[in-house]
């Protein structure tokens, strides 16, 4: 039988990585259906997928198409995501995605880049537009929610008041709550462990999701992976979607930059060269 | 006469609460002390590179942790 304060723990593998989802005083059954969720949204934001939402929206040839309630939400955070990140952060970088042959999941391979095709991304505010259930990309343009929807993921699975609950997405993470003991959940970052209570935390690398001398962190100034003297980027913040973004942002700023801006943005981080 | 020594108290006392304003503004508006003051000038030596910052608002602990972020 469970002790009451006990933490109850469940991992799995979505979206191509290691997920795990904790939790003080929740069924069995309460993980499990987080997991049933995570997968579900997964589904639903994948570009790997023609059935997909996101899919039908990158093919809708620049009409409005009905979105899921999640879907309108995370297309807004994406805006929100280029703004915070003075557009460093762009949804658009889809085409360069494809152009460096990241098109399928990296487990199946990639296909032959073609650079010279690569352009540099438009405004996020050009190609996509968000309304009460609705959406539009515009024609010859796509999106990519895979910068941000992992800590969003971990957001909302984290948002409902008064859980004590940890959810960790692929290194993407929320905490929320007093955790194991009362003063926070106890989280690794950059060789520490860190007491985090409604917060989140993420870290963007160079270094994963690489081939040959590509990787997928676009730049968005270049449409070409990003160069940058940063090769890893770990981020606390005050939600996981804020993390992620400030980490990505961070490291594609470069040493110069990414001290100052995670100054203003972030609660802990840690800049690896 | 009233109506004219009304007028004139509002607008000293708008004339008074501007100037007095701008003089608490002007005098507050580098407070080294400042919550985020410390984490951003350290950043600005260029000296986090490489080094991790922790500021105020996250609790370092000594437990083991239950897990971490990563890059994936």
């Amino acid at each position: 039988m469970r002790r009451s304060g006990e933490v109850e723990a469940h991992h799995f593998e979505a979206m191509g990585t290691a997920c795990s989802v904790f939790g003080i005083d929740v069924t069995r059954t309460t993980l499990l259906k987080a997991e049933s969720w995570v997968r579900r949204m997964a589904a639903r934001f994948t570009r790997f997928s023609d059935r997909s939402e996101l899919a039908q929206i990158n093919r809708s040839e620049g009409a409005w198409v009905s979105v899921s309630p999640e879907m309108e939400e995370l297309l807004r955070e994406s805006l929100r995501a280029f703004e915070l990140s003075a557009g460093l952060v762009n949804a658009a970088v889809l085409p360069s995605m494809l152009a460096i042959g990241y098109t399928r999941p990296l487990r199946e391979g990639t296909s032959t880049a073609t650079l010279e095709s690569a352009r540099p991304a438009p405004r996020l505010h050009d190609v996509l537009a968000v309304r009460p259930g609705r959406a539009r990309v515009a024609r010859g343009c796509g999106v990519d929610l895979g910068g941000i929807a992992k800590g969003w993921m971990a957001d909302r699975l984290t948002a409902r008041p008064g859980v004590n609950v940890l959810a960790n997405l692929g290194g993407d993470l929320r905490a929320a709550g007093s955790g194991p003991a009362g003063d926070g959940w106890p989280v690794g970052f950059g060789g520490v462990t860190v007491m985090l209570r409604d917060q989140g935390a993420a870290t963007s690398s160079v270094r994963r999701r690489s081939w040959g001398n590509l990787h997928h962190l676009i730049d968005p100034r270049t449409g070409l992976p990003a160069r940058s003297a940063l090769e890893e980027v770990a981020v606390v913040a005050a939600s996981g979607c804020d993390a992620e973004i400030v980490a990505k942002t961070a490291l594609l700023l470069g040493p110069g930059l990414a001290p100052a801006y995670c100054a203003a943005h972030a609660q802990a981080w840690w800049l690896r060269p | 006469m009233r109506s004219f020594l009304l007028k004139l108290g509002a607008t000293a006392l708008t004339l008074g609460t501007t100037v007095a304003s701008a003089m608490y503004v002007t005098a507050h508006m580098k407070n080294p002390s400042a919550p985020l003051q410390p984490a951003v000038l350290a950043s600005q030596n260029g000296g986090t590179v490489g080094e991790l910052t922790i500021t105020p608002g996250v609790r370092q602990g000594d437990v083991q942790p239950v897990t971490s972020t990563y890059a994936s």
